[in-house]
């Protein structure tokens, strides 16, 4: 279970401060919505060790891991691009997330071929990501995920890019991959329909907050808060 | 700390102990109480007084005969429609850029000197062949940095302008010429400069005294006038004169670069002016290309036997190869670190710092290498034999005046790179020797093969710092080819040239695929 307890943030002393508390059960994956500049990616920032907090705790089944160094943290994150370096083949991209230094165990390797497989990337092992589609990349991506095995998810407008229907897809391979290894997802979108498929229950945040909580069909359809309709609203 | 900035903290400690203490031998030197005042007062000497006044106008003139030509070649360029050899003649222009400035004073030589196609006699030597062989240099630059002026201009204002029935000078002055003078002082700026600063020409086609520049006076006066009073004093009048340039081209704030768009403006010149702009452009073509085909020419029925059988000569290739390779290892690697850590500042938010960083590196546009290396000269005089120090002096200071070009073709790329990757390494710990072999090598070693190549090319040809402080055993082969010349030996100097032209071009080649890869990482 991943704990958030009084996290605060601020850019500057003069930019306001931000506040999170959050619970996330292990295999679920929790969606962040809210306008732009309101603090969803930076709470995952902050849970991946990309920003210091202030003060509060981040806790994964009781222990404190704000401390850690990025490289340490229990976890994994996925960006809306740039996940892959355009000149290193599939294969590696995966690999890389094993060890750095590419030297892998024959279990490993084969670990990597098989997260390939499964995502339906065989075949493609010696391709480099220039020649996959956007979908694919992410994909390969996810592989990475696999590989790793962290128990925290970040998923950064992963899947912003794509169009609706490998959008689906890919939030299906993403719950499938949670519930099978217990992780914790948290996914940050624009889209309610994201929400929606992917998740539960949604955080709304605004302001630096979590303004609110609660199942993912009664946030986006009947939530009383007024930041909550002005933002479905103004989409 | 950052960890990127200890190597960072040391190769500006290095930049400024090569900048900041010559000159403060210059000026320690000048405030020394064995000289007088009155031995500072140069506006008293009608020689120094001569040779300012020389220096600022050849540099003037050369800028006009430069940069105006090079307005309506640009434009000609711009506006012609796609020609077969565009693509060549573009290449051309680019080529004095890396051709080092003896072998482009041979090649103007032997186009007009006496014996050559248009042999201007006694005539060559003073102004008429500085200005000659300055504008063979920069009006090529200057048509590079104009050209993309014209293809700023957006599409749909040519066709609101045809729609309009603008006549060309309409178009002149209300489209192009607003785009141009964005650009134009610039240009003019930078050429000035060059030309300001420039040694190898004025010192080979000067002729005499009467042609003397501020750079080629200093030069006299350490080596055979033994004044080194009067070599501070001059060399702090050139210094005066640089930053005064580079403080009018900061407030401009609009620094050229050199891009170039093969893509010309698909405009329809009207008729009376199509056979215009295919005459500038050939005419362009002409005094850019003769002078090297001539050259060519002349040295391919050069005595090579005599040239390749001496062995100075062979001394001067090992003396090159060793000072540019030199240059290229340590200006790059200076380079690297100095960016990486202006990368690291600028993601997080210190630009400005960044910036610094990088104009720190670009110092010698404001401090010439000869002032730099006059201030060594007097610094060190008094307590080495200066002469000991030839390699590791000159190496450094070609390394320095190779660093703006690394600056320029690395910190883009770089900068990019870790703006995009440095949260996924830092989540893969991705980092070091791994981050170097996985990511920073492969994304980057194109950019830095060709600037390796670029300062390799740069140094291998320079005759400058190495005049100041050559001797028969470290003569580079510019220096060999300005022996030769001094000896009336012109037929060896131009095989000379032309080996010389030969081996930077291979080094740039070599360096640039060698380092670069021609993959498509």
């Amino acid at each position: 279970m991943l704990e958030i307890r009084r996290l605060e943030f601020a850019y500057s002393n003069a930019a306001p401060r931000m506040h999170f508390e959050l619970d996330v059960e292990g295999g679920e994956v929790l969606s962040l919505i809210g306008p732009s500049g309101s603090g969803k990616s930076t709470l995952l920032a902050l849970l991946a060790g990309f920003l210091e907090p202030s003060s509060g705790q981040i806790l994964l089944d009781g222990e404190a891991i704000e401390g850690m160094p990025v490289e340490r943290r229990p976890v994994s994150i996925v960006f809306q691009q740039h996940n892959l370096f355009p000149h290193l083949d599939i294969h590696t991209n995966v690999a890389i997330g094993i060890d750095p230094s590419l030297r892998l165990l024959p279990e490993q390797a084969r670990a990597v071929d098989e997260a390939l497989e499964r995502l339906g990337l065989g075949g493609l092992e010696r391709r480099r990501p220039g020649e996959l589609s956007g979908g694919q990349q992410q994909r390969v991506a996810l592989a990475r995920v696999l590989v790793r095995r962290r128990r925290i998810l970040l998923l950064d407008e992963a899947f912003a890019a794509l169009g609706p229907a490998q959008r689906e897809e890919m939030i299906g391979l993403v719950r499938q991959l949670v519930a099978e290894q217990r992780m914790v997802a948290l996914l940050v979108s624009h889209q309610p329909r994201d929400a929606t498929l992917a998740s539960a229950r949604t955080a709304f945040v605004c302001d630096g907050r979590i303004a609110a909580l609660q199942e993912t069909r009664a946030l986006l359809d009947e939530s009383p808060l007024a930041e909550v309709r002005d933002y479905l609203g103004s989409l | 700390m950052n960890p990127r900035a200890i190597p960072a903290l040391l190769v500006l400690a290095l930049l400024a102990i090569i900048v900041v203490a010559p000159l403060a031998g210059l000026a320690g030197l000048g405030l020394s109480p064995e000289y007088a005042a009155s031995d500072l007062a140069f506006w008293q000497d009608a020689y120094i007084r001569r040779v300012l006044a020389f220096s600022l106008q050849q540099a003037l003139l050369s800028t006009l005969c430069s940069v105006l030509p090079a307005i309506l070649v640009a434009r000609a360029l711009a506006l012609q429609p796609a020609f077969a050899l565009r693509g060549l003649l573009l290449r051309l222009f680019a080529l004095p850029l890396v051709v080092p400035s003896v072998v482009a004073v041979m090649a103007v030589v032997s186009v007009f000197g006496s014996g050559g196609w248009l042999p201007l006699g006694r005539s060559l030597y003073g102004l008429n062949g500085i200005l000659l062989a300055h504008v063979f240099f920069n009006l090529p630059l200057a048509v590079r940095l104009l050209l993309p002026h014209w293809q700023a201009i957006p599409r749909h204002h040519w066709q609101l302008a045809a729609q309009l029935g603008m006549s060309g000078w309409q178009r002149f002055r209300l489209l192009e010429w607003p785009a141009l003078r964005e650009g134009l002082p610039g240009v003019l700026l930078l050429v000035f400069m060059l030309c300001l600063v420039s040694f190898a020409v004025v010192l080979t086609l000067g002729g005499g005294p009467r042609s003397t520049t501020l750079e080629v006076a200093i030069y006299q006066s350490l080596r055979f006038d033994f004044e080194p009073l009067r070599a501070v004093v001059l060399a702090l009048l050139q210094l005066a004169l640089c930053v005064s340039v580079a403080l009018l081209t900061l407030r401009l704030q609009r620094l050229p670069e050199v891009e170039i768009s093969i893509e010309p403006v698909a405009v329809v010149e009207r008729r009376g002016l199509s056979l215009v702009n295919p005459l500038l452009i050939a005419l362009a073509a002409v005094y850019v290309g003769m002078p090297l085909l001539s050259m060519l020419l002349d040295a391919l029925s050069g005595p090579w036997l005599a040239v390749l059988r001496q062995a100075s000569f062979w001394q001067a290739v090992a003396n090159t190869l060793f000072i540019g390779l030199g240059a290229a290892l340590l200006s790059v690697t200076a380079g690297w670190f100095l960016l990486r850590y202006g990368a690291s500042l600028a993601y997080d938010g210190r630009t400005q710092a960044a910036r610094w960083i990088e104009l720190a590196g670009s110092v010698v546009y404001v401090v010439p290498p000869l002032v730099i290396g006059t201030g060594m000269f007097v610094l060190l005089s008094s307590r080495v034999d200066v002469f000991d120090w030839v390699y590791p002096i000159v190496i450094a200071v070609n390394a320095l005046m190779g660093l703006p070009f690394v600056i320029r073709s690395l910190a883009p790329p770089m900068r990019q790179n870790h703006a995009r990757y440095q949260r996924l390494c830092r989540s893969l710990a991705l980092g070091g020797w791994n981050r170097f072999r996985h990511l920073e090598w492969p994304l980057l070693r194109r950019p830095l093969g060709l600037a390796a190549g670029l300062v390799a090319a740069l140094a291998m040809g320079d005759l400058g710092v190495i005049a100041l402080f050559g001797t028969p055993d470290s003569a580079t082969l510019s220096l060999l080819i300005y022996q030769q010349l001094g000896a009336y030996r012109v037929a060896e100097a131009t095989v000379t040239a032309l080996l010389l032209l030969a081996l930077c071009l291979a080094a740039f080649w070599l360096l640039e695929r060698g380092i670069g890869g021609s993959g498509d990482a």
